[in-house]
């Protein structure tokens, strides 16, 4: 009997052991490729935010095509190395300070010294999880430019739509700001109405979805509204003033 | 390959299929079948788990003390589906994005545990191996089919291209759970009126 418990023991001891050291070895080993992927991730979703017409699943592309496509508004995720030094060169990524003291971050594209467009992350609660977004924003801080949404655990061809291009694609030329104020940017049920009002189309089937969208879309343009861009407005109409 | 062999095999495609006739691991059936592309990368790391548990489950049967013997199953079990997930994070990043939760849940996977309580315990290594396989092909079989219909019904699209006209709507009861019931109830229903085989109430 003791001899069995001994043996009990030993074996549960050398199967923890084994198995600990595997499952640290494996995590070590790969734990570097999985940080690439997640900073990959990012940077994919920083561009397609500030490029809407952005398609990541172009391949086998060579650099002079990518450029090509870049300039044409376009660009491609097949060449890592490429999107990272892009991203390098031409985009940085400023700390911001929000309402109450918070802290946001505020992406921002240039090409030959000139500021094309803007991004920031959102991100809320949709139906089952938070989604997160990054909005991006045309040079006038009051159109949007692209959007993407991302990293959700919402019912995959209902709410989980909201990361198909179809839905963010709506998005571009909507209106978050007008006449000196915030204007609602409305996530519509169904299709929106053609009538030049600022709402997109809905996802039918994820109306909760949508709604969380429209409310995490809005109010986080609204922070930045009050610190950031507001600034930005006026440091723009100063300089003008001066020259 | 022998006799016995093939049997160890291949009865579990349709015979003695895990999800229709074994009625186990249907909580993931439901899950990841919304899109053929998650069903099959799912498919996939069942099979590794199912083939790599009774394998090393076999070979330590004789060893492991009655007493603890479950327990073990489940770390060997967690050990390699930690693994799994771990490799799909780092070489199949937007697929386990997809799958999220579902991989780390194959732990939980009555299969796999079924698997090595009812054979892996019982029988040599080789054999555990190919009942793995089979077990693992068995589900992945069910997991295509319902995510084949799910896929085309719910959205048009095969492997996320549209094989449908765009102007098809989709259906949404495909798109969430309770259409892959109705789908694996319906194969259930195909199977055993095919075989002629029913469970005794």
């Amino acid at each position: 009997m003791q001899k069995d418990e001994l043996h009990t023991i030993k074996f549960a001891g050398i199967v923890c052991l084994v198995c600990s050291l595997s499952l640290a070895g494996v995590r070590q080993t790969l734990r570097p490729i999985q940080l690439e992927n997640e900073r990959m991730d990012q940077q994919v979703n920083v561009l397609k935010a500030l490029f809407p017409d952005f398609d990541p699943d172009g391949n086998d592309l060579s650099e002079e095509d990518q450029i090509r496509l870049f300039t044409e508004g376009r660009i491609l995720r097949s060449n890592r190395d490429w999107i990272q030094r892009y991203f390098e060169e031409h985009i940085t990524e400023e700390t911001v300070e929000l309402p109450r003291g918070r802290e946001g971050k505020l992406y921002r594209l240039s090409r030959d010294g000139e500021t094309v467009s803007f991004a920031f992350p959102a991100e809320g609660k949709g139906l089952w999880s938070t989604v997160h977004s990054y909005v991006g924003l045309e040079p006038d801080l009051a159109t949007i430019r692209g959007v993407t949404f991302f990293d959700h655990g919402e019912t995959p061809g209902l709410g989980g739509e909201a990361s198909k291009p179809w839905f963010q694609k709506n998005f571009k030329g909507k209106k978050l700001w007008a006449d000196g104020e915030p204007v609602t940017l409305v996530v519509a049920k169904g299709s929106a109405p053609d009538d030049g009002s600022n709402q997109v189309d809905g996802m039918s089937g994820a109306t909760i979805t949508g709604n969380g969208i429209q409310r995490f879309v809005n109010t986080t343009f609204r922070q930045y509204n009050e610190t950031v861009f507001s600034a930005m407005r006026d440091g723009e109409t100063t300089q003008e003033g001066e020259s | 390959m022998d006799k016995k062999t093939k049997a160890i095999v291949f009865d579990p495609l349709s015979d003695n299929n895990p999800i229709t006739v074994q009625m186990l691991g249907i909580c993931s059936a439901l899950a990841v079948t919304a899109q053929l592309n998650t069903a099959f990368i799912m498919s996939i790391a069942v099979i590794v788990v199912l083939c790599a548990s009774n394998t090393i489950i076999s070979m330590m049967r004789h060893h492991i003390p009655p007493k603890i013997r479950m327990i073990v199953e489940m770390v060997v079990i967690a050990s390699l589906v930690i693994t799994v997930d771990q490799v799909l994070k780092a070489y199949a990043f937007e697929a386990s994005k997809q799958l999220s939760v579902f991989v780390g849940l194959i732990i939980t996977n009555c299969i796999v545990m079924g698997r090595a309580e009812a054979f892996a315990m019982q029988n040599p290594p080789r054999q555990a191996f190919m009942d793995g396989l089979g077990n693992g092909l068995g589900y992945s079989a069910i997991l295509i089919i319902v995510g084949t219909f799910r896929e085309l019904i719910g959205a048009g699209t095969l492997f996320g291209a549209r094989v449908l006209p765009e102007s098809y709507a989709g259906n949404g009861l495909m798109v969430i759970a309770p259409g892959a019931f109705i789908i694996i109830g319906l194969i259930i229903w195909l199977q055993r009126t095919l075989t002629g085989k029913y469970e005794e109430a």
